[in-house]
């Protein structure tokens, strides 16, 4: 009786130690995982700069022009072209939009990570515009009177006034967008980038055996916990202020 | 120091001013009354150009600033506004909010501005909030730091839209009698509000508004004692 326990535990455990040694060990397949989970960091890390970087100078395009009461003409046409931008972007799928970039823009670019970076990028960049839009729209409209009415000019009130208040707004949309990215970085297999999706499904293929798929979903949960521990604290830094 | 021709402001179709003149002398202190929608707000922010008018001048210390259209900043700084709902900075401490514009705009050394908003503090008896939010004062206290951070500028004119309006009634002295200190020491003051008490008590001159014009104006003792139009007859005896 207490031989079979022990002996169906062991047998518990002895499968476990065989399936983690047939997906990460064996053949060295770890370091195909470490491979694809580095290019999907990566991606997602520098995607995700350039779509906060490039989608706040898109946002404040579109805000600046909406209070001026007479935009010059480059600032109409700037704003007319982030509009449409918006619209092609967050009106094709993601997948499209990287084989275009694989295919057609960047066709010349050797390196597959970089035209992942800059694809998704660049998607991000339209969502994060619009979060820091309406971040810099909710707002109450008395700061800027606050400003405007104690002598700074429009800038200087949008850079010590609105914008802090703007950017604490819109974090918890941005931490929604960048875990977004990260988990849409498993795309990148269709134009042949080893990210940590690619790299399970490589390995199901080898050793005909699917358990990797479960391994990798617990890999995207792990990266996306630490995303939210991280946005949690930077939420609670900018928080100090409403604490009474 | 201010004068106001022929001043007029619509909103869309709504004629909100509809051709106001106006002569505000230095030290004088003008207190605006009338019923809601009469457009005494919008003429106050009309004054430092918060809103920009349809038609008419307005000088400031013998400059049209209507006509302005770079320089209206150099302006605002001389016009320290106060707001019905404060409009401090909530990422800002207290001392922030009051050094920010003078610093920002090179008018005092981060020192000198925080020697100056300490004084300031010190005066309104809130040295001890310096470092604190302003999520953390009352309301009676917001709006005397919102006056102070204005008048760490060294306005030579303060603009008031209805700063009691928004007070729990225990706070409206508090800050009435900070404005009375700032009337006394010689401060010229426009103010907007429905403290008729304050009106009587600090005021040089009462202007009554209706329907976008400036129906009826007096000191306050014959104001209130002997208003001569029907429409401010009617007006007091609703209010008073």
């Amino acid at each position: 009786m207490l031989d079979s326990i022990t002996s169906t535990a062991g047998g518990w455990i002895d499968s476990l130690w065989d399936v983690i040694n047939r997906v990460f060990i064996f053949d060295a397949r770890y370091t195909l995982w470490l491979e694809g989970l580095g290019n999907t960091l990566i991606i997602a890390f520098f995607a995700l700069i350039i779509g906060l970087v490039f989608g706040f100078f898109l946002a404040v395009i579109r805000v600046f022009h909406g209070a001026s009461e007479n935009p010059s003409w480059i600032l109409r046409i700037l704003n007319r072209i982030t509009k449409i931008f918006v619209t092609i972007i967050r009106g094709t799928p993601v997948m499209v939009q990287l084989l275009i970039f694989h295919f057609i823009i960047l066709v010349s670019v050797r390196n597959g990570v970089l035209v992942g970076i800059i694809a998704f990028g660049i998607n991000s960049s339209a969502y994060a515009s619009e979060i820091f839009r309406g971040g810099i729209l909710s707002v109450d409209k008395g700061q800027t009177e606050a400003g405007r009415s104690l002598g700074l000019n429009y800038r200087q009130t949008m850079s010590r006034i609105i914008l802090p208040q703007a950017i604490k707004n819109s974090l918890p949309a941005l931490g929604n967008e960048f875990i977004t990215v990260l988990k849409e970085t498993s795309l990148a297999g269709v134009i042949a980038i080893t990210d940590v999706t690619r790299a399970a499904q490589q390995i199901r293929g080898r050793t005909f055996d699917p358990t990797p798929l479960i391994f990798l979903a617990i890999i995207y949960l792990i990266m996306v916990l630490f995303l939210e521990f991280l946005i949690g604290r930077l939420e609670r830094r900018l928080r100090r202020s409403d604490q009474r | 120091m201010i004068s106001v021709k022929g001043l007029r402001k619509n909103f869309g179709s709504l004629e909100v001013l509809r051709g106001i003149d106006e002569e505000i002398r230095k030290g004088e202190k003008v207190v605006i009354v009338g019923p809601s929608g009469s457009g005494k707000s919008t003429f106050l922010r009309c004054l430092n150009l918060l809103e920009t008018p349809n038609a008419g001048e307005i000088w400031f210390d013998g400059t049209e600033i209507t006509c302005l259209k770079k320089g209206i900043d150099q302006h605002r700084r001389k016009m320290g506004m106060v707001f019905q709902l404060f409009n401090l900075c909530p990422h800002l401490t207290v001392e922030q909010n009051i050094t920010l514009a003078p610093v920002m705009l090179k008018k005092a050394s981060k020192e000198e501005a925080r020697e100056t908003a300490h004084r300031l503090l010190k005066r309104i008896g809130l040295l001890d909030k310096a470092e604190k939010y302003p999520a953390t004062l009352s309301g009676g206290q917001k709006q005397r730091v919102a006056i102070v951070r204005a008048l760490a500028m060294e306005p030579k004119v303060m603009l008031f839209d209805e700063p009691t309006s928004a007070l729990d009634p225990e706070m409206v002295g508090e800050v009435l009698e900070l404005i009375g200190d700032l009337a006394k020491e010689g401060m010229t003051l426009v103010m907007v509000t429905h403290e008729m008490g304050f009106a009587r008590e600090v005021g040089n001159r009462v202007l009554f508004m209706d329907e976008g014009l400036i129906v009826e104006q007096a000191p306050p003792d014959e104001f209130f004692g002997n208003p001569r139009s029907a429409r401010l007859q009617d007006f007091l005896a609703k209010v008073l």
